[in-house]
């Protein structure tokens, strides 16, 4: 694939809806004042594994998009079509019947609303008739609900892929949205991903032992995607470019991941055109300075040692999210990306899934392209 | 652009595993429902289901343990190991890195969420078994095929839910006549469910006994199960190798209705399948059957005919569905329409439309009514639609 431009983006997160909030949260962290969560409260009802969480405690769809066609909504679609409102609103896309058959809408999940098709089964196992269940709930159970009621909010009639891929989620995202316009498939595309808190989430990273030494949490990131030369409508601004993704896969895990790791970095870098020595800052899924799942084969891979960020220090677990967080904290970050000034995004999955893209910033939201 | 061919296919199926026995089934009609077993019915006023009672994922899997992944997962691992035989495809002459997993679904490992609901209930939140949950995640059903055949390529699973495996193998396509792959098994994977049985019954969408799609009285859907997985290559690659090629893959069309989450629309549907004809370099005229979506819904068959009648006239070529055999297979329904088209060019008849008895005059279609027709088939539409107003439509050609 060739490269794509982002033209605008929006995230929601433990620090609330939208980019200020955001960079307002990175720039209390410079300042040392590093949460590790926040009281969750009344949120739920059932008992959760623990009393903290980044998540976004007062949360309400209807807040921002009004009550029409929101009663319905479980979490995952009420942060996705609210973070796609602001991403679409960033990046100035004009919505008209022209441009709507033109963008498309590519989504990471893990599995969609585990509450919600959770909470599906246990009504066909509790009730007296198992069948007494809530039609209208019904599309939440398939994973490409938010994806759907996405584009139905805004009316973007490309394509409309769901991609489960777990922490490689955004990634894959990533990968899938830059071919569907590399192909002309459509002009644009509004890829991101959501994984919401609910007890499940909470309970199933807790017992598998994802969160022992991070929060679990909840986000959603979206970003408008576009070639490089996409008209107008697409957003007048260049934030950043995303020049290259690859994914891979290493089979048994361990050293085969490892292996697979690496060579996505190269071919990045080969398909960018850039030197391994540009490359000044790296985001990973890692929490711990000793643990270089990532970090080590993507050194080896360069033959230096950038800056290491690991978002999940300030944002949580969010799982197919979290890389949509480090694309969200690498544009709002005001960090001087130095000589170079490359970024690569990675992930690698809990079987032998890996993956990298490699980012630059454009300082200033980049040329004005009116 | 590189040419995208079929060189095998790998159907897990209630009506046969493998193709000699599916081709077989859909040549005869044969049906695959049959009373629900992999959870307990009682209490639902219907419960009849396609599930692949026969599976025994020992049989097929060499790498991937079943204990350790989902019914799904062993679906989609069984149907790529088919797939692998079928195009006696050596992996190991093929570049590392140049072939992947690109898998659809709905519900990704749905037995596997209901077992955990099943413990929340009885044991509450933290009474679910750790091993079950690292089970559950959807990515594993791709990453289940990429253990089980070795690949180190991309490993995705697209979850668009019914259109999911049309969805994979449009990627697929993608990444092979782009240069990016030699080889890509696409296709998809998902097990009959509880909760959907419960949701299409309660949506008024559940048939009791049979699926009758385009019959006048067509009640709805049953739900079925299985893997459906195609080896895809470069024409190149199979040409170099002296592979049989069954078909072409002649390219693909996706858009989204954006107007309902589960009503389809028909202007939307035949915009589609324009795409689709577009990118595929074909016109209407071109193709000779359409293996439809066909759930059988009074809806869906309606505005599928609307669509098709817009699109290729008053005189539409056949179209059947081998829903009314094997029940929604919902994230593996394309994969299974995309083999069932696969095979009516390669063997020269068109799937029926079983369990039909009564002209709708409202369609306007040739259902290819209960019994196989022979037929020299050059261009199959593989129709595609999914909740979310998700299609996608695959089209596959005669080899040249």
């Amino acid at each position: 694939m060739s490269g794509v431009v982002v033209t605008g983006w929006s995230a929601l997160t433990s620090a609330g809806v939208g980019v200020d909030a955001l960079a307002k949260k990175l720039a209390l962290a410079e300042a040392g004042q590093v949460e590790k969560g926040q009281e969750i409260g009344d949120l739920y009802e059932e008992p959760l594994p623990a009393a903290s969480g980044h998540v976004l405690t007062s949360f309400s769809p209807r807040e921002h998009l009004g009550r029409k066609g929101t009663s319905t909504y479980d979490r995952s679609t009420g942060l996705a079509v609210v973070c796609c409102q602001e991403a679409l609103r960033e990046a100035g896309v004009s919505l008209d019947d022209e441009a709507r058959p033109r963008i498309g809408v590519v989504l990471g999940t893990s599995l969609g609303s585990f509450k919600s098709t959770s909470d599906y089964t246990r009504e066909t196992l509790v009730q007296d008739k198992p069948y007494l269940v809530n039609p209208m709930l019904f599309p939440n159970t398939v994973m490409n609900c938010a994806a759907g009621q996405v584009a139905i909010r805004f009316g973007l009639r490309g394509v409309n892929a769901t991609i489960a891929g777990g922490t490689l989620g955004f990634l894959n995202v990533l990968r899938y949205a830059g071919n569907a316009i590399d192909r002309g498939h459509v002009d644009v595309v509004v890829a991101g991903a959501v994984e919401e808190f609910t007890p499940h989430r909470a309970w199933a990273t807790h017992l598998t032992g994802a969160t022992d030494v991070v929060a679990p949490g909840e986000a959603a990131g979206m970003f408008v995607l576009a070639k490089e030369n996409t008209p107008e409508w697409a957003g007048t601004r260049q934030r950043a470019g995303v020049l290259a993704v690859a994914t891979a896969y290493g089979p048994g895990g361990g050293d085969a991941a490892e292996t697979a790791l690496a060579g996505c970095v190269s071919r990045v870098l080969a398909k960018a055109g850039a030197d391994a020595a540009e490359v000044s800052t790296v985001y990973t899924g890692e929490v711990e300075d000793d643990d270089r799942r990532e970090y080590g084969p993507i050194v080896r891979a360069l033959g230096h040692s950038p800056e290491r960020v690991m978002v999940k220090r300030l944002f949580g677990e969010c799982d197919a999210a979290s890389g949509a967080v480090a694309l969200g904290v690498l544009l709002a970050e005001e960090r001087d990306s130095g000589p170079g000034g490359l970024s690569l995004l990675t992930a690698r999955g809990a079987d032998g899934a890996v993956g990298a893209a490699i980012v630059r910033r454009y300082a200033d939201g980049g040329p004005d392209r009116g | 652009m590189a040419r995208v061919v079929v060189t095998g296919v790998g159907p897990v199926s209630s009506i046969g595993i493998g193709i000699a026995a599916f081709a077989e089934a859909l040549r005869t009609g044969r049906s695959g429902i049959s009373p629900i077993t992999s959870f307990d019915p009682a209490g639902f006023p219907h419960r009849n289901a396609g599930e692949v009672q026969t599976f025994d994922p020992g049989a097929h899997l060499r790498r991937v343990d079943p204990a350790r992944w989902g019914r799904s997962s062993q679906f989609a691992a069984s149907a790529a190991q088919l797939a692998v035989a079928d195009a006696r495809l050596d992996l190991t002459s093929v570049a590392p890195g140049r072939a992947h997993a690109i898998m659809g679904t709905t519900s990704g490992e749905s037995a596997v969420a209901e077992a955990l609901t099943a413990q929340i209930i009885a044991d509450g939140f933290a009474g679910q078994d750790p091993a079950l949950l690292t089970q559950l995640p959807a990515n594993r059903l791709a990453n289940a095929v990429s253990e089980e055949l070795g690949l180190s390529g991309e490993s995705l699973t697209i979850a668009t839910a019914c259109s999911a495996s049309n969805y994979a193998i449009g990627y697929a396509y993608d990444l092979l006549a782009g240069g990016e792959a030699d080889v890509v098994f696409a296709g998809g994977a998902d097990s009959v469910c509880r909760w959907a049985h419960a949701g299409f019954f309660r949506l008024g969408a559940l048939a009791k006994d049979a699926c009758t799609p385009f019959d006048k009285d067509r009640a709805g859907i049953l739900t079925g199960e299985g893997g459906a997985v195609l080896a895809l290559e470069t024409m190149e690659h199979a040409r170099k190798r002296g592979a049989t090629i069954y078909a072409e893959l002649l390219g693909y069309g996706v858009n989204c209705d954006a107007i309902h989450p589960v009503s389809p629309d028909a202007p939307t549907v035949a915009e589609c399948m324009r795409i689709a004809h577009r990118n595929s370099g074909i016109s209407p005229s071109d193709v000779d059957y359409i293996c439809a979506h066909g759930t059988g819904t009074p809806v869906n068959d309606l505005v599928e005919s609307k669509a098709v009648i817009e699109v290729f006239g008053e005189r539409p070529p056949p179209i059947s569905s081998i829903k009314s055999m094997l029940g929604h297979t919902m994230g593996a329904a394309c994969g299974f329409g995309a083999i069932a088209s696969t095979i009516a060019i390669d063997r020269g008849f068109l799937p029926p439309t079983v369990n039909w008895t009564t002209a709708d005059p409202e369609l306007g279609v040739d259902p290819v009514p209960n019994a196989a027709r022979p037929a020299n088939v050059r261009v199959v539409q593989n129709d595609g639609f999914a909740f979310g107003g998700n299609n996608a439509i695959v089209m596959l050609g005669a080899p040249e």
